[in-house]
C-alpha cells in the first residue's frame, strides 16, 4: 500500500479523535463531493459551477424517501447516486456542446433553475425552511443515529470513493479526458467522440455528488435550500482549487482545509472567509496546483537543500 | 481504382473560397504530394478529408465509400490519420501517453474503459511504443511533451498519426520550422514510412517533395492547377509562373 493510501487511513482514524463527530463526517462527505467535480475540473478541464444541482437533487429525493417510507440505508444511497448521475445526464447533456464561459454560465444558469424549482416547491422540499426530519435507518445491528457509527459508514464509503475514482482516473478513460483537457481538437482527430466523453465524465461526477447529497441529508437530518444552492457550487471549486485540481488527492486536502475553516474559525471570527479569499488568492498568485503543489515544491526544496551537503567531501 | 478521391470539392469561407472544385485520387500505397504557395487551400483541404468541417459542396470518396460530412471522430476510425501543421499535441500527457491515446481510439473497443488500468493494454502499450521508434522518440517516452524540443515535437506529432495505424497518411508540412539538418532527418523519415502506407503530403517548399514522391499535384488559390510525376511538375510552366509569383526563392 502506497504512503498516500497510509496517510488517508491515518486521517481517516485520528480525524474523530481531533474534531467533533459530525465535523469530522462532513469534511469525507465533501471530500466525495470534490472528487466529483475534479473529475471535471482538474481531469477534464471543465469548469462546472453547478455541482449542487446533483448534490441537492439526490439530497431532495433520498431525503424524501427516507422521511416518508422504510427504505434502507444502501436503497437510498442507490437512488442518490442514480438521481445524481441523472441529473448530471440532463445538465451535462446540455453543457457539453458549449465551451469556456458559455459552458460555465450555463451550469450555474441550470442551477439555478433547479434552486428556484426546490424553493417554489414547498410542499415537498419545505422551501427556504428546508426538508427536516430525515433519519438515519439502522443497518443490520448498527444504529447509525450513533454519530461515531455514521462516521465510520461515511469514512468507509468515502475510502471506497477514493479508491473507484483512483481505477476510473487510472483507466483509458482517465487518459481521454486528459487528452481532452489538453487538447480537445486533436482528441476528436484520434478518434474519440469528444462531447460524449465530456457527457461521461459529468454522468460519473454526478454519481459521486449525488452519493455525497444522501450521506449529507443523513448526517443534519434535514436539506437545507442551500445544498442545491449555488454558494455550495461554488464551495466546492474553491476546496477543490485550494486542494489542488491537479491531483486525485487535492479536494481531499481542500475539503479538510475548507471544513474545518468554516466549521472552527467559523465559531470564533465570524469574517473567516476573508481567510478563505486570502488561501484563494495566495493559490492562484502562486500556486496553481494548490497544496498539493505547495507540498511537492517544499519537498523538492528541501531536496535540494540537502543535496549539495551530501556532494561535499 | 483509387483508395481516396475527392469530386469537385469546395469549401467557401464566406466570400473566400479557400479549397474550389477540388477532383483528386490517390492510389493505395503511393506517396502523393500536394504543393502550392501559403494560403493556396492546402490544410483546407485537409480539414475536409478528415471531417474537421463539412465541405460546402463536392464528395469526398474513402475506399468506395461516401465519407462526406462524416464527423472527425469517425473518420479516424475508418483509417484516415493527419498530422497538423502548427504542432497539437497534448503537451501536459507524456510523450507515449501522448501516443496511447491514438493507438487506444484504433483499437475501436472501448472494453475496461473505466476501469481496466491502461498500462495493461498491452498491445496497445507495444504499438505506441512502435510508433515512438518509428520517428526515434523511443527514449524519451516518459517525458511530457511540453518540455521536449521543436523539432522532437514535430516528430511526436507524426508518432500520434502513425499510432493510429493509418491506412492513410495525411502529412501536413511535417517539416514546418524545422532547421535544414532537421529537415533532412524528416524528409528521410517520411521516405522510410513511403511505401509502408499510402502517404499524402502536403508541402510548400518544392525542393523537398521531388525526391520522395510518386505524383503531385499543385494547388493555387484553391484550385488545382496541374498533376502529374515530379518531372512533369518541374517542366510545367504554368507551375513555374504559379512559384513565381510566390515563393520559388525558397
Ligand atoms: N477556418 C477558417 N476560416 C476562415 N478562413 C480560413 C479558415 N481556414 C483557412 N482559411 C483561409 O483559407 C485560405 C487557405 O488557407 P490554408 O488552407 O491554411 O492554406 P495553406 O495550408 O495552403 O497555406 C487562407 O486564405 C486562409 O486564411
Ligand atoms: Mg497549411
Amino acid at each position: 500500500m502506497s504512503r498516500t493510501w497510509l496517510a488517508v487511513l491515518a486521517a481517516v482514524v485520528v480525524l474523530p479523535m481531533a474534531v467533533r463527530h459530525a465535523i469530522a463526517t462532513e469534511i469525507w462527505i465533501f471530500a466525495i463531493f470534490g472528487l466529483g467535480l475534479n473529475l471535471l475540473l482538474g481531469y477534464t478541464g471543465l469548469l462546472s459551477f453547478g455541482q449542487s444541482t446533483f448534490f441537492g437533487a439526490a439530497a431532495y429525493v433520498a431525503g424524501y424517501l427516507l422521511k416518508h417510507s422504510a427504505i434502507n440505508v444502501f436503497l437510498a444511497l442507490a437512488i442518490g447516486i442514480a438521481v445524481g448521475a441523472v441529473s448530471a445526464a440532463l445538465v451535462g447533456y446540455l453543457c457539453v456542446q458549449r465551451s469556456g464561459l458559455y459552458f460555465i454560465m450555463l451550469t450555474f444558469a441550470l442551477n439555478q433553475m433547479f434552486y428556484f424549482i426546490a424553493y417554489q416547491w414547498t410542499t415537498v422540499t419545505g422551501g427556504e425552511d428546508g426538508m427536516p426530519g430525515i433519519g438515519r435507518p439502522a443497518l443490520l445491528a448498527v444504529d447509525f443515529r450513533n454519530p461515531l457509527a455514521y462516521y465510520v459508514f461515511v469514512a468507509a464509503l468515502f475510502l471506497l470513493s477514493l479508491w473507484i475514482m483512483k481505477r476510473i482516473v487510472e483507466s483509458p478513460l482517465g487518459k481521454i479526458l486528459q487528452a481532452i483537457r489538453e487538447n480537445d481538437v486533436r482528441a476528436e482527430a484520434v478518434g474519440y467522440d469528444v462531447p460524449r466523453f465530456k457527457l461521461l465524465a459529468f454522468v460519473i461526477g454526478g454519481a459521486f455528488s449525488g452519493l455525497a447529497g444522501v450521506l449529507y441529508a443523513m448526517l443534519f437530518g434535514i436539506v437545507p435550500l442551500e445544498a442545491i444552492g449555488f454558494v455550495f457550487s461554488g464551495n466546492v471549486v474553491f476546496a477543490t482549487l485550494i486542494g489542488g485540481s491537479g491531483s486525485l488527492y487535492g479536494p481531499i486536502i481542500g475539503s479538510f482545509v475548507f471544513i474545518w475553516l468554516s466549521e472552527s474559525v467559523s465559531v470564533v471570527w465570524e469574517r473567516w472567509p476573508l481567510l478563505l479569499g486570502v488561501a484563494f488568492v495566495i493559490v492562484v498568485l502562486f500556486f496553481r496546483g494548490g497544496c498539493v503543489e505547495a507540498w511537492a515544491r517544499f519537498w523538492s526544496w528541501r531536496e535540494r537543500r540537502r543535496a549539495p551537503a551530501g556532494i561535499a567531501p | 481504382m483509387a483508395l481516396l478521391r475527392t469530386e469537385t470539392l469546395t469549401k467557401a469561407f464566406g466570400a473566400l473560397t479557400a479549397v474550389n472544385g477540388v477532383t483528386l485520387e490517390v492510389q493505395a500505397g503511393t506517396l502523393h504530394s500536394i504543393i502550392g504557395p501559403n494560403g493556396a487551400g492546402k490544410t483546407t483541404l485537409f480539414n475536409l478529408l478528415t471531417g474537421q468541417f463539412p465541405p460546402t459542396s463536392g464528395r469526398i470518396v474513402f475506399d468506395g465509400r461516401d465519407i462526406t460530412r462524416t464527423p472527425a471522430h469517425r473518420i479516424a476510425h475508418l483509417g484516415l490519420a493527419r498530422s497538423f501543421q502548427r504542432t497539437n499535441v497534448f503537451p501536459a500527457l507524456s510523450i507515449l501517453d501522448n501516443v496511447w491515446i491514438a493507438a487506444f481510439a484504433r483499437g475501436r473497443s472501448w472494453r475496461g474503459l473505466v476501469w481496466r488500468r491502461s498500462d495493461r493494454y498491452t498491445e496497445i502499450v507495444e504499438r505506441a511504443r512502435a510508433a515512438l521508434a518509428d520517428v526515434g522518440l523511443a527514449d524519451k517516452a516518459d517525458q511530457p511533451a511540453r518540455e521536449i524540443s521543436h523539432g522532437e515535437q514535430r516528430q511526436l506529432e507524426l508518432a500520434i498519426a502513425l499510432a493510429a495505424a493509418p491506412r492513410v497518411l495525411l502529412l501536413d508540412e511535417p517539416a514546418a520550422g524545422l532547421s535544414p539538418d532537421e529537415t533532412q532527418k524528416m524528409v528521410a523519415l517520411v521516405r522510410e514510412l513511403k511505401g509502408r502506407y499510402t502517404i499524402v503530403l502536403i508541402e510548400h517548399k518544392m525542393d523537398i517533395i521531388m525526391g520522395v514522391s510518386d505524383r503531385v499535384s499543385v494547388m493555387h488559390f484553391g484550385s488545382l492547377i496541374a498533376e502529374g510525376t515530379p518531372a512533369e511538375i518541374q517542366r510545367n510552366p504554368e507551375v513555374r509562373r504559379a512559384y513565381l509569383g510566390g515563393m520559388v526563392a525558397e
